[in-house]
Order: C-alpha cells, then structure tokens, then sequence
C-alpha cells in the first residue's frame, strides 16, 4: 500500500517537473532551435549541449522543448473544449431532463462513428496542422463522448440521497452544483482527463510523423522522429530522445490513473 | 427469429441514419476549405485557366447551386456510386479507394483479430492470479501499448528486422510488411483489450452463477474457464469498438511508415494535392467500416448473453 503510494508521489512529481520543462519550452530554449551549426553536427550528450545535437548541429533539448510546448498547447485545447465543454453539455442535458436531454444524448452518439485520429487528420488536412487546429479537431471529436460519460455520471449523483437533501433544504443551484455535484464527479472526470490527455500526446505525434498540411521544420515530436528516421542506425540517440519524449508523460499519466 | 428480424432491422436503420449524419459533417469540407476545387483542378490538369472551364466544372460537380441543393447533389451522386474523380492520379476515387480497400481491411481486421486472439488467454492468466506475475506484465504490457507510438515501434523494428537481421525487405510490399503492420496495430490494442478481458472476468466471480458453480463443487480455475468466457467477452467487445477507431487511425500512420498502398496512405499523399474528393471519401468509407463494425458488435450481443434475447434490444 505504501509502496504504491510512493510510487504515485514519485509518477506526480516527475510528470510536474516534465510539464514544467514543456511550459518553459513556450518562453525560453537554451539554443535557438532553428540555428545550425554544421561543425558540432550529430555531437553526443555534453555539458553544452545536455541532449547533444541533429544532423545539423541544432540543440536537441531546444527543440525538443518547443515540441513540449507546441504539444501542451495541444493539450489545453483538448482539454477546453472535450473536456470542460463536454462536462458542461453533459451536465446541462442530465439536469434539463425531457426532449433537450434526448437530443444531447443522440447528437452525443453521433462522432463515435468517426475515430477521432480521423477528424484531426480530416481537420489538418483542410485547414493544415498547426497545435491549435489538432487540438481543436481532437477536442471536438473528444467532446460526444465526454459528454456522454458526464451524463450518466450526473444522472447517478443527481439520483443520490444527499442531492436529495440539498434541494430540499432550498440550497441555491449554483451552490448545489458546486459543492455537492462537482467535487462527486471530479474523481472519474479527472481520470478520464488523464487518458484523454495521454491519447492526444500520441495522436498528435501521429499527426505531426504523417505531416498532413504540416510545416516539417516545426519542431514537433512526431515531426522530429519521421525527419530523423534515417539515422536511426547511425545515431539511435535522435530517434530514442523524441520517442522517450511522447512515451514518458503518457506512462507518468497512465501510472498515476490507473488505481 | 422475429426478434432477430427485428434487431437487425434495427442496426440496417441505426446504420443509414448514422452514415446521413456522418455525410453532413463530411460534406462541408468542401465548403470550408481554403481554395477552389475547380481552380486545383484546372492546375492539377494543365486545363486552359478559362473561366469558362472553371464554371463548367463547378456545374458538373454542382458547386453553382444553393448549399442545400449542393448536398443533395452530392450525396445523390455518392449513393450511385459517382465519388468524383482524383485531381492526383485521374481516376476515379471509388475505383481508387476500392483498389486499397482490402489491404486496409485486411490489416484492421487482421489487426483486430489477432489482438482479441491473444487478449484471451492473457487476461485469463492475469485473471487467475490478480497481483500475480502475468497480472503485473498485462498491466506493464497496457501501459507501453498506450505510451510508445506505433510508428515509433514500428520504426525501431524495421531497423532490427530490415537491417540487423536481414529477414525483412523494406522496400518492396510483401507479405513480411503486410504482417508486420498486423503486429504493429494490433499491439496498441492488445494491452487495453487484455485488461478489460481480466475485468470481465474478475466481475464474473462475483456473479450468482459463478458461485452456483463453485457450489456444485468445481475447482475454480474450471469455473473461471467455463464460465467466465462468455461474461468477460461482453465486456471485451464493447471496449473493441473504441479499438476498432484507433486501428483506423493507428494503421494511416502504419501504412505509410512501410509503404503499403492502403486507403490511408492514399489519402496522406492526396492531401498535399488538395485531393477534397479523396477526403470526403475518406471519411465517408471509415465511417462505414465504424457502422458495419458497431452493427456487427451489437447483433453479438445477444448471441453470447442469453439473458439479452428476450427483448431483441440492447439499451
């Protein structure tokens, strides 16, 4: 018991040290990312370059943390409009009750026949691939079944005893939803968010590795693993570190809500 | 039987239904896109740049009407089989994408089937002994399907089999490829698979009928075999439908890391060509594959849980 706890502490302190190194990628890289430098081309892991650097010359950790940033970007879109724009409609469809909620529910059911990696590709295919169009494309197509799983959630609370009592000791509806709904479905939204955010890391790299409608000098961490394929037998290193980049946060994840 | 009629009268109109609603999400992707269809194919095809033969193309694929006529005339067309033709290579789209199709499919279903194959006995052993040693390498296995990209994968194997090993040639399709891209999407689904099966089965323990059969004085691990399977596969095949997306998505990236013509690395290279028709194709086909999947899964339902007969209907 102890030990799993431990486990999950270390899982949560190394997945806030790596999204912070993913935040710090928006404002500050140590090199420019885009700057080449022919004579340390391919140089291995040293004080002046922690990563090493590409076939170029250019800093690995630099532009693997605008990959980090670009991808968090991605994230926080997924997370705006699937996850608080789902719960939102959920929410609203198991508290309105009647024609409204039947309407929700079927519209919600819609998407699940279109896999989401299919509409982001659709999406960056029409209007290119750029963070904000994958996250939005990934967001949306997320949106049917957040929705879905916040309703039966709600439906479920809303039936319990002590939503019961709250309504009948005349609480305000605001009050009601926050301090009795909210904090009773935060545990299974929070996991879905989890694999959600998982998914969308790895999906997104797909996107960037396929390159439909993408700038491939964009540093991007699918983008990075499909421009540096040919190295892998002469330089393993550039293909390991982009890899390890998508893989470590989608396992801290995945340790973290998987009870 | 009339029940089975019934539901399956009920999956045939669940199924058009969803391909209509489908087909208005697919449809405006040639409204919003940035550029003009006729103009990428007056390029595409070294038309005189006239715009006489813009507006004769704009009437052949009916781009002059109103937005609603326009979607009658295009999902008209669609049904009769006319899904426009490639600005890239030409040819018809339908005759293009039917031309990948069984590739594509094979991989998925392939895919699909070997995943389910091996999630079986996987999640029994797991199931025996939860907390065991198969237990923790399922839970590992999930955890690594779901983190390590296929395309990542995929590459890393290429480079030991193609390379290392010499058993493997990269460059020319064959059956090597085609298996090796069954083993790619059916990893990203297996581990997932494997822990629902475990679930299933370890719910299935606490059910009367699990206990009756204990009572009657059968080892456990018999009971578990014997009657678990059935319990445990509901859970399983619901939880393939979500997979079932993924494998879509996941082979696109599959298909073109080795260089398989399948339909989506058809649509990756028409992309770049503006190829809209291809798109909304595309679409069109995998939302299809989703529906005949969905259906297929809905009308085993019943076949496995008795229970489910009586009423014909799965809520």
């Amino acid at each position: 018991m102890i030990r799993a706890l431990t486990w999950r502490r270390l899982a949560l302190a190394s997945l806030a040290v790596f999204v912070g190194a993913m935040a710090l990628g928006c404002l500050w890289q140590p090199y420019d990312p885009a700057a080449v430098d022919l004579p340390v081309r391919h140089a291995p892991i040293s004080a002046a370059h922690p990563l090493g650097t590409d076939h170029l010359g250019r800093d690995l950790l630099s532009r693997l943390m605008v990959g980090g940033a670009r991808t968090l970007m991605v994230l926080l879109a997924v997370t705006a409009i699937g996850s608080f724009g789902g719960t939102l409609i959920g929410t609203a469809a198991a508290l309105a009750g009647s024609w409204v909620e039947i309407v929700v529910l079927r519209l919600a059911e819609l998407p699940i026949v279109l896999p989401t990696l299919v509409v982001a590709l659709a999406a960056s295919a029409v209007f290119g691939l750029t963070p904000l169009t994958a996250g939005i494309a990934l967001g949306l197509a997320g949106l049917g079944p957040y929705a879905l799983m916040a309703h039966s959630l709600a439906c479920g609370i809303l039936a319990q005893p002590y939503m019961e009592a709250a309504r009948g000791l005349g609480l305000p509806l605001p009050r009601q939803l926050l301090h009795h709904l909210l904090p009773n479905m935060l545990p299974v939204l929070l996991t879905q968010l989890g694999g959600n955010c998982g998914q969308s890391i790895v999906a997104y790299a797909s996107l960037a590795f396929l390159g439909v409608g993408a700038d491939t000098s964009t540093p991007d961490w699918g983008a990075m693993l499909f421009e540096y394929r040919p190295f892998i037998f002469d330089d393993p290193r550039l293909m390991l570190l982009p890899g390890l980049a998508i893989a470590l946060p989608v396992t801290l994840i995945s340790v973290l809500i998987d009870a | 039987m009339r029940e089975t009629l019934t539901a399956a009268l009920g999956t045939v109109l669940r199924a058009i239904a969803g391909l209509l609603g489908v087909s208005l999400i697919a449809f405006p992707i040639i409204r919003v896109m940035p550029a003009d269809p006729a103009a990428v194919a007056i390029r595409a095809w070294n038309l005189p740049a006239t715009d006489e033969v813009a507006r004769g193309l704009r009437q052949e694929w009916g781009l002059d009407l109103p937005f609603y006529r326009q979607y009658l005339h295009w999902i008209g067309r669609f049904v009769l089989g006319d899904w426009g033709v490639s600005f890239r290579t030409g040819l018809p789209v339908l005759r293009e994408l039917l031309h990948r199709l069984p590739l594509s499919l094979g991989i998925g279903v392939g895919a699909l089937g070997v995943a389910v194959a091996l999630a079986v006995p996987l999640g029994f052993l797991a199931a025996r002994r939860p907390a065991g040693l198969v237990d923790r390498l399922s839970r590992v296995l999930a955890i690594a399907a779901k983190a390590i990209p296929s395309f990542w994968l995929g590459l890393a194997l290429l480079w030991l089999l193609a390379v290392r090993w010499r058993v493997l040639d990269p460059l020319n399709e064959n059956a090597g490829l085609v298996a090796l891209a069954v083993v790619l999407v059916a990893f990203t689904s297996l581990g997932t698979l494997a822990r629902v099966y475990r679930r299933g089965l370890i719910e299935a323990e606490r059910q009367p009928f699990f206990r009756a059969a204990l009572a009657k004085g059968l080892p456990p691990e018999t009971v578990l075999w014997r009657h678990g399977h059935r319990h445990a596969a509901c859970a399983l095949l619901a939880s393939l439908r979500a997979e079932a997306g993924w494998a879509i998505g996941g082979a696109a990236t599959v298909e073109v890391l080795l260089g398989l013509p399948g339909i989506s690395q058809f649509l990756v290279q028409s992309v770049a060509a503006r190829d809209y028709f291809v798109l909304q194709a595309y679409v069109m086909v995998v939302a299809m594959w989703m529906i005949a999947i969905n259906a297929a899964i809905g009308l085993s339902f019943p076949l496995l849980d008795p229970r489910l007969r009586s009423t014909g209907e799965r809520s």
